[in-house]
């Protein structure tokens, strides 16, 4: 166990440092989640019906489409000189390649929402104060879930031809359930002034622990092909 | 089984499919008593419900297709998952068009984000989605394995879709209470449309089996996998 | 150039025989693979009726054969033939649908990770992320491979295929040479008994492929078996033992090197 737990440390850090040296995904995927935020700013103006609310429907655009980005890109980096088969080959548990790669998914993702999500809350006076906490939760759990299928079908498609269009075509639908939960729950928590829990998170954690036990079973199904 | 035998027992099959939906059409028309609140209108319930049935059988079928593709790497298994796909995309769009013909009658709009509707919307373009990127992926081997993926996690994903959009505003639907001759109507229903169901999904299926064998006598080279599976952009 | 090449390059002249090259300086104190009495060893593979059927396609089609260990096998055979199937049932990447294959006595089945720890691969791909410096990339498998000093192992590894000055560089600021050298690199970090070479020459200019040629060449002199997958005929057969030629699936030939000329050979793989 503890030498899958450092096996999972070194890829992730691998990929990580190879962030760091240059490829700037952060950077990038960041600012388009921003042109994004910005475009359906322009487009539904607050005054023009879009509350403070549709902060969180616009930011789960951004976040879909930059989740894409950062699934493609990180895996790329796999693609690219077959490394992962160089991977595959040392003794390496793949279950521990699926977690380390959904691992440096997530923490960038975390870092592209940090950047993006409070650009969202000023351009759409989004009171966050009622229930800070709360809102980071729900994208938290939210983003787990659809980084273990991003992470699963990146792997799939990376070596397609159309990987991007392909990619999200394959991810956005699987990901509604999450959008649509999260969005329920947090006009609960803060229209209606409900405690965070419920159905809502329930569906939320749902599909975070089905998509995680099935992505890591099947992951490494389509390695051992 | 000779050839002849099996044409005659699929245009039986075809036959009696065909005259049990003339008889449940008649059912349907002349012996079921109009519903009071809704009208004519509630009669499109009894095609609703047993294609919105056959819809979840058929992405079943799909699922199986897919977990035994992914199993024994078998083109067939292949074969049956994007015949099944094929049909329950044709059902649900079905229920889809349905729904919104009820919903318009019921509440005046062709569309409501109502939680029924949304459902039925999201498991359409679930499994649209699994047709749609078929096409555009050219090796066999990889479509298959994609599209088997794609086949497990879709169907994982129907019960959270349903569950998630419980958490929508329900417009409520007016009680309807079935009476005996409209209960017996609704199982009449599910005679043909399943009939139907599973005939197309054969038909398809046979389909999907003659095109890859007649590619397979034009292909003389076939392509070796590459070292890494699904791997690479060299 | 580094003046203390561990291995030698196209300039300069190649060791006068084969015994000769196990008493090299540079890189002696060096372990490369472990030291093995081929006389009594497991054989390096074992093959019976082994068969691999891909979505309906039969790819190999009882192969039965086998290698001894410390030999240098050519693999040759058209596209499609099923050379690259093979490699990658020998590298445990997939699993055979029928029959046996051993690895220095050990079934592939159930026992992946174990023949892996001693298998090394080069492709034509070098399996390197090409945004770390090569150190990095050699430090990093390493890891994976749960060896004591990474650090110490891949510099002298770097030595051994004269890139030890650009060890702290960017994979992607080497030429395609260097980089299949560090590949090697790679390759050799575990101390592996079978090394499996997928078109290693492929996309490399001449003297980067006659460098690479003396690196197996000095490999294999030192013990460690070779299996050379290559579309160039007359270098497998100048490079190899033995030579397996696959034909469809089967095993169209299986013949020491010296017995055959390039035209026997190229007849036997294009043959209908």
């Amino acid at each position: 166990m503890t030498r899958a737990v450092r096996h999972i440390a070194m890829l992730t850090l691998k990929d990580l440092r190879i962030e760091a040296r240059g490829r700037q995904t952060v950077g990038l995927v960041a600012v388009l989640a921003v042109l994004i935020v910005v475009v359906l700013g322009i487009g539904l103006s607050p005054g023009r019906g879009a509350d403070g609310l549709s902060a969180t429907a616009i930011l789960w655009v951004a976040y879909l489409f930059g989740g894409v980005l950062v699934f493609e890109r990180t895996m790329e980096v796999e693609r690219h000189d077959d490394a992962l088969a160089g991977l595959l080959l040392a003794p390496v548990d793949r279950g521990a390649i699926f977690a380390a790669k959904l691992l440096a998914n997530l923490l960038l993702m975390f870092a592209i929402a940090v950047i993006v999500t409070p650009v969202a809350v000023l351009f759409f006076h989004f009171d966050l104060s009622a229930a800070p906490g709360g809102f980071a939760a729900v994208m938290l759990v939210s983003m787990v879930g659809y980084a273990a299928i991003g992470t699963l079908f990146a792997a799939l498609t990376s070596s397609t031809r159309l990987a991007g269009g392909l990619l999200a075509m394959l991810v956005f639908p699987v990901a509604l359930p999450l959008v649509l939960a999260s969005t329920r729950l947090l006009h609960g928590v803060f229209e209606q002034g409900e405690a965070l829990g419920g159905a809502g998170l329930a569906v939320l954690i749902a599909f975070d622990l089905i998509f995680l036990v099935v992505s890591w079973l099947v992951f490494e199904m389509v390695l051992e092909a | 089984m000779s050839s002849s035998l099996s044409t005659t027992i699929v245009r039986l099959y075809w036959l009696a499919t065909l005259l049990l939906f003339a008889a449940v059409a008649w059912m349907l028309v002349f012996w079921t008593p109009r519903e009071a609140s809704m009208g004519d209108v509630q009669k499109i319930f009894y095609i609703h419900l047993p294609a919105a049935i056959h819809t979840f059988v058929a992405c079943f079928v799909v699922f199986v297709g897919s977990v035994m593709y992914l199993l024994q790497r078998r083109l067939w298994w292949d074969d049956v998952a994007s015949a099944a796909a094929k049909v329950s995309v044709l059902l649900a769009s079905l229920v889809l068009l349905t729904g919104m013909v009820w919903g318009r009658s019921a509440w005046g709009h062709w569309w409501t984000w109502s939680p029924r509707l949304t459902f039925s919307l999201i498991l359409w373009l679930l499994y649209v989605v699994y047709l749609v990127i078929r096409p555009s992926i050219e090796s066999s081997q990889k479509r298959a394995l994609i599209s088997a993926v794609y086949g497990v996690i879709a169907f994982l994903d129907v019960p959270l879709v349903y569950l998630s959009t419980k958490l929508l505003p329900d417009i409520h639907p007016k009680e309807i209470v079935l009476t005996a001759r409209m209960g017996t109507t609704l199982l009449a229903w599910f005679a043909p449309m399943t009939m139907l169901a599973a005939g197309l999904i054969v038909v398809s299926f046979r389909i999907n089996r003659l095109r890859r064998t007649s590619l397979e006598e034009v292909e003389t080279e076939f392509e070796e996998p590459r070292l890494v599976p699904a791997g690479g952009n060299a | 150039m580094n003046g203390r090449l561990a291995i030698p390059t196209s300039d300069t002249p190649q060791p006068a025989n084969r015994g000769a090259r196990g008493d090299r300086a540079p890189a002696s104190g060096l372990r490369l693979t472990p030291m093995i009495d081929a006389a009594v060893a497991s054989p390096a593979v074992r093959s019976v009726n082994l068969c691999k059927v891909i979505d309906d396609r039969p790819i190999l089609r009882d192969l039965t054969f086998e290698l001894p260990a410390a030999c240098y096998v050519g693999l040759l055979g058209a596209n499609g033939a099923g050379k690259t199937t093979l490699l990658r049932l020998l590298s445990t990447l997939t699993t055979p649908t029928r029959g046996d294959l051993e690895i220095f006595g050990r079934s592939v089945r159930g026992h992946g990770p174990a023949i892996r720890a001693g298998i090394g691969l080069i492709g034509h791909q070098p399996m390197l992320y090409r945004d770390l410096s090569a150190l990095e990339n050699l430090v990093f498998f390493g890891r994976l491979h749960d060896l004591s000093e990474p650090t110490v192992r891949a510099m002298d590894l770097l030595e051994f295929v004269g890139l030890a000055d650009r060890a702290h560089d960017a994979v992607k600021t080497f030429s395609r040479g260097m980089v299949q050298r560090v590949s090697i690199a790679r390759s050799l970090l575990h101390e592996p008994r079978l090394l499996l070479a997928d078109e290693p020459f492929a996309g490399l200019d001449a003297p980067s492929a006659r460098t690479v040629e003396r690196l197996l060449e000095e490999l294999n002199g030192r013990g460690m078996a070779v299996i050379l997958a290559n579309h160039d005929v007359r270098q497998s057969l100048r490079l190899a033992q033995r030579v397996l030629v696959l034909r469809r699936g089967r095993l169209a030939l299986d013949a020491p090197a010296a017995s055959l000329s390039a035209d026997e050979a190229l007849e036997e793989i294009e043959k209908r």
